[in-house]
């Protein structure tokens, strides 16, 4: 009777209810912005970013503790500067396999297919995102935090930078929308074109890229006659006075712009125009406190 | 031939009109007409934006590309002569190399905040012309005495050094921006061109040019070889130092402007030559002339195919030189 009794209690532990829900698959394969499948450990615990604004983005999102390491250009928060240091451009293989990720994040342009690839037969999966617009920024934000087992923390942290953003949004729709070019380069000139995340943040700052037409590159070479056509009524590049001395005395020509008439040429954060991150919101801020300031 | 030579140099001067007064129409700003250019070029009105692009910006182009194009052709065909080699071109001495190192320099090494960094680099690429021209010259002459074969070894092996120290600076190269700049200058632009900026090619193109012609006779002497040369009188070592001298300072002031600009200096004599012969009164007026030309179309294509910015001229000066001289050399053979 005993040893009957013993059967059933053990038949009875062999038959718990948590036995019967199905195994934590130990992977999981997603598509990234790219289209991709990548496949990595599910809720990785080792984890890495290729690009400034993703490592600015892991931080905000992931367990700090889980991130490896990070490039010679990711430099915010102060933070990530105690990480080591994987060298992103020529991508060092070698270091970043040596610290074991369970997955990599990069963005679009800033990691080659080619390096990838590479990274996959290393067996290290790597992860795009790609942004066009403020909220797609958002959305990889939530994305973090849905793969990186950290969904509440995503969400609060966009719920609160949307909140943010409306607020400032909202202060900024009214009057006129001053026509922004914003420069990366002067010899040749280089500019934010179109088709980049720089058209949304200025038009929510109030503003609008002079640059509608769309070209092929994001970041598209201009001549001094586009600029001239162009006639900006606000210029993005440097402060007026170093600009003066560089910009508009090699291109004396572009004098004749709105933007170097009215005096309004200004510098901007570069980390902050340049990186598409959790920042994105304070981007926004200073691009409006500098519209604000040429009004 | 030499007989069709007036011919030739008038249908490519009419080619070169024709050229000017279309790239005169070519560019973003509407309005910009021909009635216009006459008003402006009358009345100037300095508030006209039509004005500005006309004078300032298009005209200097167009003659930029005259001068840079005339120039390279002349110094390859002065070069071509002062080595007595065929492959030779207005780069043989490194100086597109030493050229583009300067500007490497400039470009990345300096911090971006310099406030003097898009003026230097101009300066940055005639001290890179002008230090690699004296570096093969120095290793190319024995006792003061050129030495061709030497001189185009020299010329090679420097370029090699030069390139590779390019690509050192470019791989220290901390952003995107400063990428781009580097191999955007690699492949050659007229769009710096402005008044003040021309003076530099304008004075080197024309100083070279009056070499050529005070030594216009002695070029088709040295052809014959330096022992015939010699026999027949000539200075042959102040010849090919003058030659020298001349054919590198018209490329360090082109190069110094506009990047290095590939095939104008190697085709381009060829051309001239197979038009016109080996040896020709008006050999050097039509190769300047033609290198002109032809540059001034590689633009005015460059622009058409890629607006606003346009491709950079040196790619299409390679892309429409090399079939161009393929068929050159095909034909000859």
């Amino acid at each position: 009777m005993r040893f009957c009794l013993f059967l059933l209690l053990v038949c009875a532990a062999c038959s718990s209810p948590a036995d019967k829900q199905p195994a934590q698959p130990t992977t999981v394969t997603v598509h990234d912005d790219l289209g991709r499948a990548v496949t990595f450990k599910a809720q990785p615990r080792r984890i890495m970013a290729l690009a400034a604004s993703m490592t600015e983005m892991l931080y905000a999102v992931a367990d700090t503790a889980a991130i490896v390491g990070r490039t010679q250009v990711c430099d915010y928060p102060a933070a990530a500067l105690k990480k080591p240091v994987v060298n992103s451009y020529p991508l060092d293989f070698e270091t970043l396999v040596g610290l074991h990720p369970d997955v990599v994040f990069t963005t679009e342009g800033i990691t080659s297919p080619a390096d990838a690839a590479r990274l996959q037969q290393l067996g290290v999966p790597v992860y795009y995102q790609t942004y066009r617009s403020v909220p797609d920024i958002f959305r990889g934000l939530r994305e973090l935090g849905r793969l990186l087992g950290r969904e509440p923390q995503a969400h609060r942290l966009t719920d609160s930078l949307q909140t943010e953003l409306q607020r400032l949004t909202a202060d900024s729709t009214a009057g006129n929308r001053p026509r922004v070019l914003a420069i990366t380069w002067l010899d040749p000139i280089y500019a934010y074109g179109f088709n980049t995340l720089f058209t949304d943040k200025i038009r929510r700052a109030g503003g609008q890229n002079a640059l509608t037409e769309t070209f092929p590159q994001p970041y598209p070479a201009l001549t001094r006659e586009y600029i001239l056509k162009l006639n900006p009524d606000v210029l993005i590049g440097g402060r007026f006075g170093k600009m003066d001395s560089t910009f508009f005395r090699m291109y004396p020509e572009l004098k004749r712009i709105h933007a170097y008439q009215q005096r309004r040429v200004f510098a901007i954060t570069g980390s902050l125009m340049e990186r598409p991150g959790p920042r994105v919101v304070e981007s926004v801020r200073e691009l409006q406190r500098l519209l604000r300031s040429a009004q | 031939m030499k007989r069709r030579a007036p011919l030739y140099i008038l249908l490519t001067l009419l080619v070169a009109v024709v050229l000017v007064v279309a790239g005169m129409r070519q560019g973003s700003i509407e309005g910009a007409d021909y009635a216009t250019l006459l008003q402006a070029l009358r009345h100037y009105d300095a508030t006209n934006p039509a004005h500005v692009v006309l004078v300032e910006l298009r005209l200097p182009r167009l003659l930029l590309a005259l001068l840079a194009g005339g120039g390279l052709a002349l110094s390859g065909y002065l070069m071509q002569t002062m080595v007595n080699n065929p492959l030779a071109d207005p780069y043989l001495l490194g100086t597109a190399s030493g050229a583009s190192l300067g500007a490497l320099v400039i470009t990345i090494l300096l911090p971006a905040s310099s406030s003097m960094t898009p003026w230097l680099v101009p300066v940055g690429s005639l001290a890179g012309a002008v230090g690699a021209t004296l570096l093969v010259i120095g290793i190319g002459t024995r006792r003061g005495r050129l030495i061709p074969t030497q001189l185009l070894l020299a010329g090679v092996a420097t370029a090699s050094l030069f390139n590779a120290l390019g690509g050192l600076i470019t791989f220290r190269a901390q952003t995107d921006s400063q990428l781009r700049a580097a191999v955007s200058w690699g492949m050659g632009s007229l769009e710096r061109a402005g008044w003040p900026l021309l003076a530099g090619p304008t004075v080197a193109v024309v100083l070279g040019m009056l070499v050529a012609w005070l030594l216009r006779r002695h070029l088709d002497v040295l052809l014959l070889g330096e022992e015939r040369a010699a026999t027949l009188g000539l200075d042959v070592g102040r010849t090919r130092w003058l030659l020298l001298l001349a054919s590198s300072g018209i490329t360090a002031g082109v190069v110094a402007l506009c990047g290095p600009l590939g095939f104008v200096g190697l085709i381009i004599p060829h051309a001239t030559r197979g038009l016109l012969g080996v040896t020709g009164r008006l050999n050097l007026a039509f190769c300047t002339l033609l290198g002109g030309t032809f540059l001034l179309a590689c633009d005015l294509l460059a622009r058409w195919l890629y607006p606003p910015a346009g491709l950079p001229v040196g790619l299409i000066t390679a892309l429409f030189g090399v079939p161009f001289f393929v068929y050159l050399l095909r034909k000859k053979g």
